[in-house]
């Protein structure tokens, strides 16, 4: 016996230290064994073609930490999650259009676009010198196809919302040449935005796919064809992505990156990212918590870089409830909440309050709104005045009828930042008679419970939102959508419902401005949601990355012309 | 032995089954569904009723636990949701991992156990008997996702960037990014140097209980007649401990080895999450989460599987390092 046990003690230890185990798994499905040997095929090609340029910034690897996953990878019909849509933007894949720095759209896959007089067509022309990762030329038909397919119902495209103003289906878009494709639409603003977001799919690989299975294809995740500045290697679930720089990036857009491989590694507990990127593990740390902004500065070979983004963090009341549908009570709620504390105490600065969800670095912006400044003796008045008074001396108001103003603010599990808005709240609200009871639900629970139309199982809620360059309030509060899922203010206003119609049409900005100033002021009126800021977006980066552009547009925006310090390769 | 091994096998598998069937309920009765996470502003209700369409989860929960009790015996687990591929080849990425890391870990805790179990027993009531045991209390008491951020702290930041150890631990990952490019010498390095940390969080935990076993187990197998014989004899201490005493006293925490898989198991939840190692702990997580029911399904069922298989191993051992037990 005793021998039989030494030998398992053995055994373990040898496969500890062992290969055979570990690593991914070869995986074996028709499509991809297809296509990855073409890849392989048409990179080596493109790597003699076209040698590395005598220049000492290309070569080298960079890695970037992060704590989620690229959800859908390069499957543009089933993504809204932010790195996916990131990565099909800037890595993997190629939209027609992207922006500059000042957000003007700006050429990319489209060599040049016209839009009709009457605004109802789109014509796109595209370059002729981009190629698919497996040596396919991308042309006019795989736009047509991309179109057809996010816009065909049975895909349920999860941003949907970008075809509200272009005419869907088969019948929206014709194949004028091999390079030219025109889209049908009716005018409205900002009607270029979904093409800067929505990626380019191939149609000589999914073209035969139908539209209600392209969620669950293996080209998403396991062996993307792209035809942007990188080419997928490798993906090792939960674990890491692997691109290598394309050779045969078109010159005209600077060609092959300066990177030989951008990894995306995915490492889900904060602290672990700050130990790696301190020990030069990953040379990038996607979003670090504010909390952590200290121990970066402090390091030297590190360099954390803020912007101000596009995502703002409130308190959606539900208007449908009694003690919500006033909303005198809704702005002293807001009143009676030191927001430029939370923004000091939680984000240690790191942001900036907001009073409307319009982004105080978008051109409709009103620099001069007020908002609703933080002033617990007006708060106190306004619910006086709405009839909430504490009549019987526990301290939380009543109203005429004896019911305490008593409000209930649920919060995900495992969101600090959500958690301590919650329980600040309760303490300052206190102060003026309003009981909050922070109440923890877990994600997927909540959202069911937030978003049921017939349910709405909650009277406030901590959410975020993160817009698009092209704003749109349409689901969160025109009455119109109240039984559509985020209608979650239950809002009825029909001032806003008017300005929300107008604004979604009107293409001209000098004409929009004035509305849009209108619409913050509207909004700040009925204070559907309590705003209580814009964050900034932290990143770190080890200093041996140079020429790292992430603003507004994203973090990948120009990750074609990162490049590592030739001396610390 | 055989036969009442099969007779345990087979009882095994309506167990199994009826984990399974809890589970199925439980998980697809939980609120939501894999649709609220990919719901975004403008999508209509329609939409999202196609997408349920799409995924099957227009069916009633009967009808899909029917057709997935059909698909299973057949071996066919179905589709993960969130990882696009068919669930059996999701986890054959997953569970290598983690059976990995659990089986060094025990390996370790194992070894560390019985070594330090031992030297207790035959140094009783020494200083060092003191000292370890203070020390083995103090690991024993620690929970085990605590002790992996310390050693994070220690052996990867502090040994790196202020100590300047010529050797540091990574603290994330199972290779290098780098990996592909080294030697077949250097990537066992490479495993190992991963494999460290993450192990020795689960093993330490586990190594302060065995060797509290063992410590017991020996000193009552030392003062038994047989051990006195032997040091009657005239053997020499040594003989005595490791050839007569140690045989009998690792009766007992063998049988450990079936006990501690499954609190392994669950230990690995969190040490994979903090290490990101990309094992089955994480992907189970991931997909309760994200409502991935065939995943959780297939790795529920996979667990349950394991549990009783080493429930039913450490009956077994038991027979078999004790030839007092028969079982018939």
């Amino acid at each position: 016996m005793k021998k039989l046990f030494a030998f398992g003690l053995v055994g373990l230890a040898a496969a500890c230290g062992g290969d055979e185990a570990g690593g991914p798994v070869s995986f074996s499905d028709p499509f991809c064994d297809d296509v990855i040997p073409r890849v392989q095929t048409w990179v080596a090609e493109q790597r003699e073609a076209n040698p590395v340029p005598d220049d000492p910034r290309y070569g080298g690897t960079a890695v970037l930490g992060s704590i989620g996953e690229i959800a859908q990878g390069l499957n543009v019909a089933s993504s809204s999650d932010y790195s996916s849509v990131q990565h099909q933007m800037f890595v993997g894949l190629m939209t027609l259009i992207d922006y500059d720095e000042d957000i003007q759209p700006r050429p990319y896959l489209a060599e040049s676009w016209e839009v009709s007089e009457d605004g109802t067509e789109l014509t796109f022309r595209l370059r002729d010198d981009v190629y698919w990762h497996d040596g396919e030329r991308t042309d006019a038909e795989d736009v047509a196809f991309t179109y057809r397919m996010v816009t065909n119902p049975e895909t349920a495209f999860p941003n949907a919302a970008f075809w509200d103003y272009y005419v869907r289906g088969p019948e929206g878009v014709e194949v004028l040449d091999e390079f030219t494709v025109r889209v049908h639409l009716q005018p409205h603003s900002e009607f270029l935005n979904a093409w800067s977001t929505v990626a380019i799919l191939p149609e000589h690989l999914l073209g035969d796919v139908a539209p209600t299975e392209i969620a669950q294809h293996p080209y998403g995740t396991v062996c993307p064809v792209g035809n942007g500045p990188f080419v997928f290697a490798s993906h090792a679930p939960q674990d890491r992505w692997v691109f290598e720089a394309n050779p045969g990036f078109p010159e005209g857009l600077g060609g092959r990156p300066f990177l030989d491989r951008y990894i995306y590694r995915v490492i889900p507990e904060p602290t672990t990212l700050l130990t790696e990127l301190l020990t030069e593990n990953i040379d990038v740390y996607l979003a670090p918590s504010p909390d952590q902004a200290a121990r970066i500065l402090d390091a030297e070979h590190l360099e954390l870089h803020s912007f101000l983004f596009r995502n703002y963090v409130m308190v959606a009341w539900n208007g449908r409830r009694p003690q919500l549908a006033d909303a005198r009570v809704r702005r002293a709620l807001t009143m009676g909440t030191n927001r430029q504390e939370i923004v000091e105490a939680i984000l240690q600065g790191y942001g900036s309050v907001a009073h409307t969800s319009v982004p105080p670095f978008h051109w409709a912006f009103d620099p001069d709104i007020d908002g609703l400044q933080h002033d617990p003796e007006g708060a106190a008045a306004l619910l006086e005045q709405a009839g909430w008074v504490d009549r019987d001396g526990d301290g939380v108001r009543e109203n005429a009828v004896g019911d305490r103003l008593s409000i209930s603010v649920k919060y995900n599990q495992g969101n600090q930042i959500r958690q301590d808005i919650a329980e600040i709240m309760q303490a300052q609200l206190a102060g003026i008679g309003v009981e909050i009871q922070p109440q923890v639900v877990e994600w997927g629970t909540l959202l069911q419970q937030i978003n049921t139309p017939d349910l709405r199982d909650f009277d406030g809620v901590v959410m975020g939102w993160v817009t698009e360059f092209r704003l749109d309030d349409t689901d969160l509060f025109h009455s119109g959508r109240i039984d559509e899922p985020y209608a979650w203010a239950g809002t009825e206003n029909p001032e806003l419902d008017r300005l929300l119609d107008r604004l979604a049409v009107e293409t001209d900005r000098d004409v929009a401005a004035p509305l849009w100033e209108e619409y913050q002021e509207a909004l700040i009126e009925e204070q559907p949601y309590t705003f209580f800021y814009f964050s900034e977006r932290l990143d770190a980066w080890n200093r041996r990355v140079h020429d790292v552009v992430m603003d507004q547009r994203g973090e990948w925006v120009n990750v074609r012309e990162w490049y590592i310090d030739p001396g610390s390769r | 032995m055989t036969r009442y091994v099969l007779r345990r096998l087979l009882g095994a598998v309506p167990l199994v089954l009826g984990i399974a069937t809890i589970i199925f309920f439980v998980v697809n009765l939980a609120p939501g569904d894999p649709t609220v996470y990919m719901m975004t502003p403008g999508m209509s209700s329609e939409v999202v009723e196609q997408l349920r369409v799409n995924y099957g989860l227009d069916q009633p929960v009967h009808v899909r636990y029917v057709k997935w009790v059909a698909a299973m015996l057949t071996g066919d687990f179905g589709y993960s949701f969130s990882y696009s591929r068919p669930v059996l080849d999701v986890l054959l990425d997953f569970l290598p991992n983690t059976l990995i890391l659990s089986a060094c870990a025990l390996a370790l805790a194992f070894l560390v156990g019985i070594v330090l179990g031992t030297i207790q027993a035959v140094k009783q009531y020494s200083g060092l008997d003191s000292t370890l045991s203070v020390v083995l209390l103090f690991f024993y008491s620690m929970p085990s996702f605590w002790l992996a951020l310390m050693l994070i702290l220690m052996f990867s930041l502090m040994a790196r960037n202020v100590w300047g150890w010529p050797i540091y631990f990574p603290a994330s990952g199972i290779t290098s990014t780098d990996y592909d490019f080294l030697s077949s010498g250097a990537q066992i390095v490479d495993r190992g140097r991963h494999l460290f940390l993450p192990a020795m969080s689960l093993a330490l935990v586990l190594a302060a209980g065995i060797a509290r076993y063992m410590r017991g187990s020996m000193l009552e197998v030392i003062r038994q007649d047989f051990v006195r014989t032997a040091r009657a004899k005239g053997l020499p201490e040594r003989s005595v401990v490791f050839k007569h005493a140690l045989r009998n006293a690792l009766i007992p925490v063998i049988t450990l080895v079936g006990l501690y898989i499954p609190v392994l198991f669950s230990g690995t939840v969190f040490i994979e999450l903090i290490f990101a190692w990309p094992g089955m702990g994480r992907a189970i997580v991931e997909a309760i989460t994200q409502r991935d029911y065939p995943l959780v399904m297939a790795a529920s069922f996979f667990f349950a599987i394991m549990v009783v298989l080493a429930n039913l191993l450490a009956d077994v051992l038991y027979a078999v390092v004790d030839p007092r037990i028969r079982y018939e």
